[in-house]
């Protein structure tokens, strides 16, 4: 494929990443931190913004290993472990450099990163990465609309929450229960963008 | 015979797996790489069962290291561990069960970042003996999997009106007009939250009437 | 000996040695299975567009005597797809198609017949979209509207159309509700048929 055609192709599944394969509301991952997290707009946007980064980094970073160390030793089943290993050197480094060079960016960011580690989301789009066999322009695509989607979810999902917070509430529906029914119906909405790429 | 003391001590574990710290709806733990599976009541009895066997193995394996495993690598010798077991998973379903494991797609190996299983691990496997481990982690990821087999049959028998591939009375004929949106996203995350709100209530409930 | 400082470095590379080992043994010894299994579903559905053999229906030792016997691997002349024979003559073509689904890759076939023109079905042999939706596309609902389908000489060989809307020679209905994966599958066949009919040409004389 020429360069226009894969950069074409970037920008597409970018934009079908973001709303119509959102991958919270679509493919159900990110939800453990999703639900945890989204109680105000400011702390969502914080883990929010730290997701694109790290989303868009590992992808990329995970498409190097893939494809320049375990396709070539025939050891494609350790993407698992590898990719992992990626994501937590990754967010380690991250942590250390950040704190290291700013103070102020550590105090916003800083304590979200080890949170991010085990969001399913950052490991799941590497491996949904692999099973689509993106190329690298449009892995960079993928990462930063996952990221960007993931990132539009929480904040709604916050931005909801926060106005809620004065409602009644069922006892047995309180917290996990109601961010769920919110999900869905976020879910239901996203759903309704899939007319916005025709052909695609 | 086992002095009482064993004997209930298991029956607390039991339990707690099941009901009192159920992994779903008092914890709400590690849902997000078996909810796409719930769509079937097959896929979900093969993705709970993966998630059994990981859990109770690595939970027992990190306990039987437990004495021998540095503290500050800790918690990458269970991830490594936790991903062993999974990938043998991944490779029998391959191998044996291709068409299950195309259904699973990347979700099997999910189950690496489940915060269940690391969770398991952390609280119980590095501190107790590998069978009352193994038990824990078994009687943990059972209670998750009994929410999980919940919400597929209902997703699958109103959304397909079949239940494990086979058609439900009623539901599979004409007079039943199939609820689309308990086979899409959406359908996921309503289940699951009336399944969360039915189940804390209770819980509510019964901790009123004990207090 | 624990508190030795290159003590976890150890027995992480231990550790790690141990487990691998074990997933590399495991994966040689499964690794034929696994290739089998692959071969099968593809000869399968092969065979499931080829007319008067039905496909679906032969038992797993069947699938690859019959497949041996009467299909050929792909030729210049016959632009990439399998040739189909019964007693030397080309009795149809079998045509690969694979690319992304909504969920995941999705491969089949597209059987044609000697004319080049006439599609005798469709076959799949991977795919993963959502079950009662996109995966309806492995139903005989869906893969019997291609029988007898003729490929198009302007514009799109074979047409996805909105379920309820009028149909031709050249057009199927899409799955209702599964919009994404019939916009791609859509894609996908085109982008076979168009390439394939480049290089054979578009109406063929029997050979």
């Amino acid at each position: 494929m020429n360069l226009g055609a894969e950069i074409w192709q970037a920008v597409t599944v970018c934009v079908a990443a973001v709303f119509t394969q959102n991958i919270l509301l679509a493919y159900f991952l990110g939800l453990c931190p999703f639900i945890g997290v989204s109680r105000e707009v400011k702390t969502a946007f914080g883990l929010g913004l730290a997701v694109i980064f790290v989303m868009t980094a590992t992808t990329l970073l995970n498409w190097l290993a893939y494809r320049y160390v375990l396709q070539p030793l025939g050891l494609e089943f350790f993407r698992f472990i590898l990719f992992i290993v990626i994501i937590a050197a990754f967010v380690q480094f991250v942590e250390m450099a950040i704190e290291r060079f700013s103070p102020f960016l550590y105090q916003q960011l800083g304590v979200f990163l080890p949170l991010i580690t085990v969001n399913c989301a950052i490991l799941g789009a590497s491996l949904f990465m692999v099973i689509r066999d993106y190329s690298f322009i449009v892995t960079i695509g993928y990462g930063l609309g996952s990221g960007i989607g993931w990132f539009l979810a929480i904040m709604a999902m916050a931005g909801i929450r926060q106005r809620l917070a004065n409602e009644r509430i069922p006892a047995g529906l309180q917290g996990p229960g109601i961010t769920l029914i919110i999900a869905g119906l976020m879910a239901l909405a996203f759903i309704g963008f899939t007319g916005v790429l025709q052909g695609r | 015979m086992t002095p009482p003391g064993t004997e209930s001590q298991t029956r607390k574990i039991i339990l707690t797996g099941l009901w009192r710290d159920n992994p779903i709806f008092k914890q709400v733990l590690g849902i997000c790489s078996t909810l796409a599976v719930t769509n079937l009541v097959l896929n979900t009895i093969v993705m709970c069962v993966a998630l059994v066997f990981t859990v109770a193995l690595s939970s027992a394996s990190v306990s039987l290291l437990r004495s021998i495993t540095p503290r500050n690598i800790r918690m990458m010798v269970e991830t490594l561990i936790i991903a062993f077991y999974v990938i043998i998973v991944d490779i029998l379903l391959k191998a044996y069960w291709p068409e299950m494991s195309a259904n699973l797609g990347p979700y099997v190996g999910l189950i690496i970042t489940n915060c269940i299983v690391m969770g398991r691990c952390e609280a119980f496997g590095n501190s107790n003996p590998p069978a009352r481990a193994f038990l824990d982690g078994a009687f943990s990821s059972l209670g998750y999997s009994f929410i999980l087999l919940i919400i597929a049959t209902f997703r699958e028998v109103l959304g397909m009106g079949t239940f494990a591939g086979l058609a439900v009375p009623f539901f599979s004929g004409p007079a039943w007009d199939k609820w689309i949106i308990m086979v899409m996203p959406p359908g996921a995350f309503f289940m699951l939250a009336i399944v969360i709100w039915v189940f804390r209530s209770i819980q509510i409930r019964l901790e009123a009437k004990t207090k | 000996m624990r508190e030795k400082r290159w003590f976890p470095i150890l027995y992480m590379f231990l550790v790690t040695a141990f487990f691998s080992s074990i997933i590399i043994g495991f994966a040689s010894v499964t690794r034929g299975r696994v290739e089998a299994n692959e071969e099968l579903a593809f000869e399968r559905a092969v065979l499931e567009v080829v007319p008067g053999v039905s496909g679906a229906n032969l038992s797993n030792a069947e699938v690859h005597p019959r497949f041996a016997e009467m299909v050929e691997e792909p030729t210049a002349s016959s632009g990439g797809a399998y040739l189909v024979k019964r007693d030397g003559h080309i009795v149809a073509y079998a045509l690969p198609f694979s690319g992304q689904g909504f969920w995941a890759p999705i491969g089949g076939i597209l059987g044609i017949e000697a004319d080049r023109k006439t599609v005798t079905g469709i076959a799949f042999y991977e795919q993963n979209e959502t079950p009662g939706l996109g995966a309806e596309i492995v139903k005989p609902p869906f893969r019997n509207q291609f029988e007898g389908k003729v490929l198009a000489t302007q514009g799109k060989p074979l047409g996805m159309k909105r379920p309820g809307a009028e149909l031709d020679d050249s057009t199927v209905h899409a799955i209702t509700g599964a919009t994404q994966t019939s916009t791609r599958l859509d894609g996908i066949i085109n982008t076979a048929l168009t390439e394939w009919q480049s290089k054979v040409g578009k109406e063929g004389t029997r050979s």
